[in-house]
């Protein structure tokens, strides 16, 4: 079990001696037992970090906002950021370093282990709950503890955890500075790909008739390219700002314009903007589960980037997030990769 | 026309400028017959096709979308068409998983001297998707 | 006109609206949403997750298409609106608030003919909430009140086996009447209940943005506040807050081109949004709301200041939709106070 002392312990620690200029992990929020991210700077501060199964969003995030932030008010970092890292979190750091988006000096990983668990799945618990508003959520070994204002509710961690989770290979991040809690590789609930594999056994048609039901759906507010770590492009493919519309501009110059993806959300453009980001995922995405998560509308979105991080490790032995010097997915290859496709 | 008309899938292909583009003016030039359903944009290597590429070709209409580059080895770029190889396979797993039909894309490796695979490479893709009818999945819908 | 209903009669009441479209919240794909129903309509819904605003204000409504021969005149032809009307069941009192401040941005200087097209289509049948049905419900600090009929052709109100039914406008009346044999008079133990009723919901305790009145100049005291990019620093610029909002209205208006030769294509007016970082990018590259800090205070802003100031209500209905659904906990209550507090 992780006491949550210590981590603060060593977030004030950090931020006495100067060896951070920041600590990015998660407090309370306003929102009943709901953590959120914090932003911390001093060391009176460390006693707001908590470690709960809300603890859900991947931090990372906020490495790639500050480091867009540094480069806008053209300022080298100076002192490195630390931040909580979950394993799955961490591995979002590791591809963000393999693609030198920063340099390992610049951030402090605190890594904390799921253990024997991991995070809260929200739309899980509620039917647990029974319309009950949950004020506090704490890890309990094998239970997440809930309190309501009926008083206590434990349940089983593995109901109410995010399917992500159940599927979790390795709870554990193995990249870091500092680490809390056992490393419980193995612990695994659900075989790896568990709710893909489900997918997959259904038919062609049946998998349309899903994906077009979705697709219908998105309403594209790009929550899930918003909180993704990985999605850190100044220009996504889906806005076009660098197209100037002055007095001059031509229907004809319109026309040509390269739009790959139009505004409306309707379903050929949700696909084409669904599948491209799937595509600029591969090998990247290390399931941290916050798209899905984000999704106001409950576009199942991990099935598409698990479906290419499967197709990544059968086919080309490719895991994202192992290592910072490897190679990435799509920018290297092996003499091996299957080409029996090919005419 | 007759009465009956009969359904012509649009092909979109990428064709590599080193070695499937002049491939297909070969098949050209030489008068093989093969069937004029394809609208060919020559791009510089196959590494340089965006998934994005495909994506939009399905968009705006296309009934089937061709890649086709230099063999293996054969490379202007030494490795663009083994970085191909690993992208378009991805696309080609991930529309298959959506729910559109595996005819729809395909991928060959055309050199310059190989006209007559190019006019077969097309021949058999206009016959594989001619079973499907039009590509109404991923298309933008029209508004009447 | 009042009257009460049985609540087995709800579904014959639906099907004698045989004129009407009717939408009602449905469970599906995990979240609650307004979806086209025919008869078994049950109101026992928290908030839906998207406010029912786009019934008026659709997220894509295509003004008109063109096409472009060359060497002749460009061809326009304007998209009309089709005529059907919708009674929409089951809209909480929140969202009912959010109609006429809809109604108010759409027709105040400019008549939006697309807007008035629709929305004039459109009845609003309202639910009372008994008891708050989200831990981030806040009406009441904002004017409203769980039992307001504000912007409501109807409200019903749940009593147990039967609704309290009041028509609140000449299109709730028609829609009694059409099905005028399905309604009983009201009992004096009826009209007894149903105040008590409303009695409890309004003294439900609920959280709140403190001293509303306040708020507008207390706003406008800390424009410049360096609070506002601490409360957003977790921001991450997604739509949800406003997308979901029944009173955001923001919109962009795009050519999507359908085909090149001839020229084809449509102008379409899409929702946008002032969360994200490239509303208000200009072509230079140049971008006056640069950081998510003066997004949000645009936000928060826009419907505590601005509006207030240009119609003299907040334009935040408290539904509490963007405080539950944003993916970092910005939460709007929580924003306000704080920047009011600290505004002094
Ligand atoms: S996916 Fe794994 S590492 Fe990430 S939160 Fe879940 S259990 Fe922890
Ligand atoms: S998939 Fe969900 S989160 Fe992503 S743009 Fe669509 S609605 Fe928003
Ligand atoms: S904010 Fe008020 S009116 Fe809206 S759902 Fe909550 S209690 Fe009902
Ligand atoms: S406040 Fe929340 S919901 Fe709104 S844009 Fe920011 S992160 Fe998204
Ligand atoms: S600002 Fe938030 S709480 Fe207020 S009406 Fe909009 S979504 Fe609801
Ligand atoms: S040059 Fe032809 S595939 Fe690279």
């Amino acid at each position: 079990m992780i006491n949550v002392q210590d981590i603060r312990d060593t977030a004030r620690d950090l931020l006495a001696k100067g060896e951070v200029r920041a600590v990015i992990g998660y407090r309370r929020g306003s929102r009943g037992m709901l953590a959120e991210p914090a932003f911390i700077t001093s060391p009176e501060q460390a006693d707001e970090l908590v470690w709960d199964p809300t603890c859900f969003h991947n931090l990372s995030l906020y490495l790639v906002h500050d480091r867009k932030f540094l480069d806008h008010i053209r300022k080298n970092p100076g002192a490195p950021v630390a931040i909580i890292a979950k394993g799955c979190d961490a591995r979002s750091i590791v591809v963000l370093l393999q693609e030198h988006y920063f340099k390992r000096e610049d951030v402090y990983i605190i890594g904390v282990s799921c253990e024997g668990t991991g995070v809260l799945d929200e739309r899980k618990l509620a039917p647990h709950l029974n319309g009950a508003q949950a004020s506090n959520a704490a890890f309990d070994g094998d239970d997440f503890v809930f309190t309501t204002a009926e008083g206590e509710k434990r349940l089983q961690a593995r109901e109410v955890m995010a399917d992500r989770c159940l599927e979790c290979r390795i709870p554990f991040p193995k990249e870091h500075n500092a680490v809390f809690g056992e490393d419980k590789a193995g612990r695994q609930m659900e075989a790896p790909f568990a709710a893909l594999t489900r997918f997959e056994e259904q038919g062609s048609g049946e998998r349309w008739d899903f994906w077009s039901h979705h697709f219908d759906r998105c309403i594209r507010c790009f929550a899930c390219r918003s909180v993704c770590p990985m999605c850190y492009c100044d220009e996504c493919v889906v806005d076009s700002i660098t197209f100037p519309v002055t007095t001059e501009t031509t229907a004809e110059d319109k026309a040509n314009r390269v739009r790959w993806i139009e505004r409306s959300a309707v379903r050929s453009e949700n696909i084409t903007y669904l599948m491209t980001r799937a595509m600029h995922l591969a090998g990247r995405c290390t399931d941290c589960g916050e798209c899905e998560r984000a999704c106001p509308v409950n576009v199942p979105i991990r099935l598409l980037n698990n479906k290419m991080e499967r197709e990544a490790r059968e086919q080309f032995g490719f895991e994202p997030g192992a290592s910072i010097g490897g190679p990435s997915l799509v920018a290297s290859f092996l003499d091996s990769d299957p080409g029996d496709f090919i005419r | 026309m007759s009465e009956q008309q009969v359904y012509e899938p649009r092909v979109v292909a990428f064709l590599c400028k080193w070695c499937s583009s002049a491939g297909s003016d070969l098949a050209g030039v030489s008068r093989i017959q093969y069937p004029a359903n394809a609208t060919p944009i020559t791009v510089p290597c196959t590494g340089a096709i965006s998934p994005m590429y495909i994506m939009s070709a399905f968009n705006k209409g296309a009934d089937g979308v061709l890649v086709s580059g230099c063999h293996i080895g054969d490379c202007h770029y030494i490795e663009g068409n083994y970085l191909a190889r690993r992208k378009m396979q991805l696309i080609m797993e991930l529309l298959e998983f959506i729910g559109v039909e595996p005819n729809r894309f395909r991928m060959s490796w055309v050199s310059a001297a190989e006209g007559a695979k190019f006019a077969q490479v097309i021949t058999d893709f206009v016959n594989d998707l001619k079973p499907l009818g039009p590509q109404e999945k991923l298309k933008k819908a029209e508004h009447s | 006109m009042e009257k009460i209903l049985n609540k087995k009669h709800i579904d014959d009441w639906i099907a004698a609206l045989d004129s009407w479209d009717i939408l009602g919240p449905v469970l599906e794909d995990g979240i609650w949403a307004y979806q086209p129903v025919s008869g078994a309509v049950r109101l026992d819904h928290p908030n839906t997750r998207q406010s029912p605003k786009g019934l008026a204000f659709p997220q894509r409504e295509i003004f008109f298409k063109f096409e472009q021969i060359k060497g002749e005149a460009p061809r326009l032809t304007q998209v009309v609106p089709d005529e059907q009307r919708h009674a929409v069941f089951g809209v909480r009192p929140c969202d009912g608030r959010g109609v006429p401040r809809m109604d108010l941005v759409f027709t105040d200087h400019v008549e939006d003919n697309y807007y008035q097209a629709r929305r004039k289509n459109v009845a609003y049948v309202g639910l009372a909430c008994n008891k708050p049905p989200g831990p981030n419900c806040f009406c009441l600090s904002v004017g409203g009140s769980p039992v307001s009929t504000d912007g409501l052709d109807v409200q019903m109100t749940d009593l147990g086996d039967r609704y309290f039914v009041k028509a609140v406008t000449e299109t709730g009346k028609g829609l009694m009447t059409a099905a005028g044999k399905l309604f009983a008079e009201p009992s004096a133990a009826d009209q007894k209940q149903v105040e008590q009723v409303h009695a409890d919901a309004v003294a439900h305790p609920q959280r709140a943005v403190r001293n509303v009145e306040a708020v507008p100049a207390k706003l406008k005291a800390s424009f410049k506040s360096p609070l506002w990019q601490e409360l957003a620093r977790a921001c991450i610029g997604c739509g949800i807050c406003t997308f979901l909002c029944p009173t955001c209205h923001c919109f962009d208006i795009n050519d999507e081109v359908q085909s090149k030769a001839p020229l084809k294509g449509i102008r379409v007016r899409t929702w946008d949004n002032c969360q994200f970082p490239d509303f208000t990018m200009h072509s230079s590259g140049h971008n006056p709301r640069e950081n998510t800090g003066a997004r949000l205070r645009q936000r928060v802003a826009h419907k505590f200041q601005y509006f207030p100031e240009n119609f003299g209500m907040p334009q935040c209905t408290g539904c509490g939709r963007c405080v539950s659904e944003c993916p970092v906990g910005i939460d709007i209550v929580a924003v306000v106070n704080k920047v009011v507090e600290n505004a002094g």
